[in-house]
């Protein structure tokens, strides 16, 4: 059993003290950031990007303490989603369907620890997965040419978004605009400036830190200011997390399949969290019928979407780790940090750094582990930070981001950036149009270029090496039925209203 | 999950995304264009200019195709929240210009505490508050993280 040498390896990396201490900071600070209203994991993550750099840590340390501060965030914006019906990203908008229904009754303390539970488990059940099934996947990749990564960069790009969001040519559209933005900059092969425009700082390309931060940070502080006073709702009682523990033991067969089908739906490139938590909703509404009373506060149509949400997210690991094709939002940011950290996701990747890759995976569970221990009595605590006002929050987050991508290159050039990237990321908000694929535009497009250009001096110049091989020919086939099945998706949805 | 069909925050999408449209279409046929400048190297296969072009061809198409049938928005700000919007780029804009110039304390907390008022705190709660995250961001970044901030003129400790 390779693979259990290389956990084994991977724990005695992950349990080092710094290591652990970083994962336990991790989760905390995660946590309370994922709590503070409007900020969703993805804001979260981002803004913390440039921070944990200049820390200037290991690798492996920087990895652990961003996957903990993950964790941590998608465990604090259930926090707002259950309390306050403010879900903070895409996959918590399930939560709220029966989470605020329950908090609304009293029982808020109740769905938290629930949720974490249900959460754990999720995770516990795609890290598992991840470390059955990575290698496998990796096992079959290490046989890719620059022509099939090629071909799968059209996969990553033709299907992000293509389930979840509500236009896919608006998906489309960011997607180019990323991919175009992303060739700003000196040419890594000619040396030749591309659209520059005689502006030298322009020359190392835009970093897609500045991006993030600004695309997801002050646009949300744009957002904010949209309605300055609408925006503070009454917080509920909390009460105790115990019961959640009690009520998880009792929907156990609903995590149990929700966990499974979270974990398949993450694992599809593109589709991610949001269709798993999507997905174990319905389903297991669908599954108990008139047994559940789903929105008006079950505690299953808690459990279902957070142990649904949280495999994804595990899940969405494996494409992302073994192919370097990010599955969500997150694990897109995720990617942007192992990019600029020098580290390139893909099957390479697990024979090069098994430690990194390993330690990564040990991190992964011994964070689920330390969120669940952190929260349950911390919940109430962790509550508070909802009732710190707007006013106060919003300024503070963008003085976090000021100072964390100034420290990056201490050029005031790259804060216009960042402001001109949250005005079109408010811009692009206003126009439904969604946001993460302009980020994984920027961040893919030099691998996707560079592939195309080998592909193309190892034929000589002949186009049809992109699609003459058979594995080629499958993921275009592949990139094409899952389109497919997003319009048929949609397009059922719109029947039935 | 957001679901079809108009719900309350959304509005017809036909001025903005048409707007957004014709920009698109129009950056599209300027990289197109603009890509033709990129000399090629030596001995290359593909140039420089070959992947912004292959970019730019899906890029125009669904540019146009968002012109002739715009979707659905969200329901653009009101004039005051504009203003107030503009005000807050306006000031960040300026602080950002500043900073290195007057050190991180002094511009920041006159950034911080004209923001906070900005985001509708009283007078009062912007000055305590501004101080008190400005001093206390400063002390986290400069003393616990280990981050050097720009100081004072005249005041490099």
């Amino acid at each position: 059993m390779d693979i259990l040498a290389f956990l084994a390896q991977g724990f005695a990396v992950a349990l080092e003290p710094q290591h652990l201490f970083l994962a336990l900071v991790g989760c905390a600070v995660g946590t309370l950031i994922g709590a503070l209203p409007g900020l969703g994991p993805v804001n979260g993550v981002a803004l913390m990007i440039p921070l944990t750099f200049n820390f200037g840590l290991a690798p492996t340390a920087a990895l652990i303490l961003l996957v903990s501060i993950y964790y941590g965030c998608m465990y604090g914006g259930r926090i707002s989603s259950i309390l306050l019906n403010i879900p903070g990203d895409e996959p918590a908008v399930m939560t709220t369907l029966d989470g605020y229904p329950m908090a609304l009754k009293g029982r808020g303390g109740e769905a938290l620890g629930l949720s974490g539970v249900a959460s754990f488990v999720g995770a516990t059940v795609a890290t598992i997965g991840l470390t059955l099934f990575a290698p496998l996947l990796v096992g079959f990749a290490i046989r890719f040419g620059p022509a099939e990564y090629f071909a799968l960069f059209v996969l990553a790009f033709a299907t992000i978004g293509g389930v979840t969001s509500g236009s896919l040519v608006k998906s489309f559209l960011a997607a180019c605009l990323g991919l175009l933005l992303g060739t700003v900059g000196i040419d890594s092969v000619s040396s030749v400036p591309r659209y520059t425009f005689g502006w030298y700082e322009l020359y190392d390309g835009i970093d897609f830190i500045v991006a993030l931060v600004g695309l997801f940070a002050i646009s949300e502080c744009l957002v904010f200011l949209e309605d300055i006073r609408g925006s503070n709702k009454p917080t509920l009682r909390v009460g105790s997390a115990i019961p959640g523990i009690r009520s998880a033991w009792k929907c156990a067969p609903t995590i149990g399949r929700s966990s499974f089908i979270g974990f398949v739906a993450g694992v599809l490139p593109g589709a991610g969290a949001a269709l798993g938590s999507f997905l174990s909703y319905t389903l297991e509404r669908r599954w108990l019928g008139r047994r559940g009373s789903f929105g008006q506060g079950d505690p299953r149509g808690v459990a279902a979407p957070e142990a649904g949400n949280n495999a994804a997210a595990g899940g969405s690991l494996i494409p992302m780790l073994s192919l370097g094709i990010p599955g969500s939002g997150t694990t897109a940011i995720l990617l942007a940090l192992l990019l600029s950290m020098n580290i390139t996701p893909g099957p390479l990747l697990f024979t090069q750094q098994p430690d990194m890759v390993w330690g990564l995976v040990a991190a992964l569970f011994i964070g689920n582990v330390m969120l669940l221990v952190l929260n349950i009595p911390l919940v109430g605590l962790f509550a508070k930070v909802l009732q710190a006002p707007g006013w106060f929050l919003m300024p503070m987050v963008v003085m976090v981001a000021f100072v964390g991508v100034y420290s990056l290159s201490n050029s005031a050039f790259d804060l216009y950036m960042m402001l001109a990237f949250g005005v079109l990321g408010y811009v692009l908000r206003k126009l439904e149009m969604p946001a993460v694929p302009v980020v994984l535009g920027l961040l893919l497009g030099g691998q996707m270029e560079y592939n195309l250009r080998r592909a193309m001096s190892l034929s000589g110049g002949d186009w049809s090496i992109l699609w003459n091989s058979g594995i080629t020919v499958g993921i275009y086939a592949f990139a094409v039925t899952l389109i497919v099945a997003g319009m048929v998706y949609g397009w059922m949805i719109r029947q039935r209203r | 999950m957001s679901e079809p069909g108009l719900n309350t925050d959304q509005v017809s999408g036909a001025v903005a995304d048409r707007i957004a449209g014709v920009v698109l279409l129009l950056m599209a046929v300027g990289a197109w264009w603009y890509s033709h400048t990129f000399p090629a190297g030596f001995g290359q296969v593909v140039g420089p200019g070959a992947f912004p072009r292959l970019v730019s061809v899906p890029m125009g198409l669904f540019a146009a195709y968002l012109v002739i049938r715009p979707g659905v928005n969200q329901r653009w700000p009101q004039r005051a929240a504009l203003l107030r919007q503009g005000a807050a780029l306006l000031l960040l804009g300026i602080y950002a210009g500043v900073l290195k110039l007057l050190g991180f304390l002094p511009a920041s907390l006159v950034c911080v505490v004209l923001l906070i008022r900005l985001f509708g705190a009283t007078w009062r709660a912007s000055l305590v508050c501004g101080a008190l995250l400005t001093v206390s961001l400063y002390l986290l970044f400069e003393f616990a993280l280990g981050m050097p901030l720009p100081n004072m003129p005249g005041l490099d400790w």
